[in-house]
């Protein structure tokens, strides 16, 4: 799997548990599930767009920012 | 312990474990709880689990982690949401969802709503969704016109170099369980 690949399916990772966590039909009723190891996953992968982000302006021409 | 794991058409068989349970007219899937935590393959499974669910029919996501007792728990639970569940379901049937996040330079706003705006044109139905993200949207399309929309976004990111916009899916209707 190329990098970009990677990153693609990381990306969606961050989307799946937005909808998955965060969406959907809220019902009043007993949540039990543990969901801790994912709140790691999301906010490792929040870090991963902010660098998708910073790589994009260091290939835009008219910046000067070393490697 | 059963899980709720979406509201359905009462038309859906689903395979086992989940069971649909039907309640006036529609059906609450149901499948047994999961023990231990969750992580990032457990999240796919639920939704490989869902898309599957999808080609039989329409339905809604219930938010990851609904547990009650058992399946008269599972009717009281979302028999009062009845008519609400119904009007959804007609609001998002034929539809998938998309999602698009742009990332960029604060002064990058006014294009992200552009980008949103644009996009918002294309779909049945559109909300912004919070985040850090200069736009976190999320898109309910026409099943026939996902791929002019993926289309349309590949042409906004050429026209907006101050943005990388990523898009991703199709989901089903996570963030469209009220109709519009």
């Amino acid at each position: 799997m190329s990098e970009g690949a990677v990153a693609q399916r990381e990306v969606a990772l961050v989307d799946l548990v937005d909808r998955l966590l965060g969406g959907g039909v809220v019902i009043a009723g007993e949540i039990t599930l543990a969901v801790a190891d994912v709140d790691l996953v999301h906010v490792s992968l929040r870090a991963l767009v902010s660098s998708v982000d910073t790589a994009q302006r260091k290939r835009s021409p008219g910046t000067d920012e070393s490697p | 312990m059963i899980e709720l794991v979406a509201i359905a058409e009462g038309t859906l068989a689903p395979e086992a474990p989940v069971r649909a349970v039907p309640f006036d007219g529609l059906a609450v899937l149901c499948a047994p709880a999961a023990e231990g935590e969750a992580d990032a393959e457990t999240l796919w499974r639920r939704e490989a689990l869902l898309e599957a669910l999808m080609e039989q029919g329409t339905l809604l996501p219930v938010r990851y982690g609904t547990v009650v007792a058992d399946e008269a728990a599972a009717v009281e639970a979302v028999s009062e949401h009845r008519d609400a569940f119904a009007r959804a379901l007609a609001w998002v049937r034929g539809a998938v969802e998309l999602s698009v996040r742009a990332v960029g330079p604060a002064e990058a706003a006014p294009e992200a709503a552009r980008v949103h705006a644009t996009l918002a044109v294309l779909a049945r139905d559109a909300v912004r969704l919070g985040g850090d993200e200069q736009l976190n949207g999320a898109y309910l399309v026409e099943r026939g016109a996902v791929d002019d929309f993926v289309a349309a976004v590949g042409r906004l990111q050429r026209e907006h170099r101050a943005l990388s916009i990523l898009c991703t899916g199709p989901w089903p209707p996570y963030s469209f369980t009220e109709a519009g």
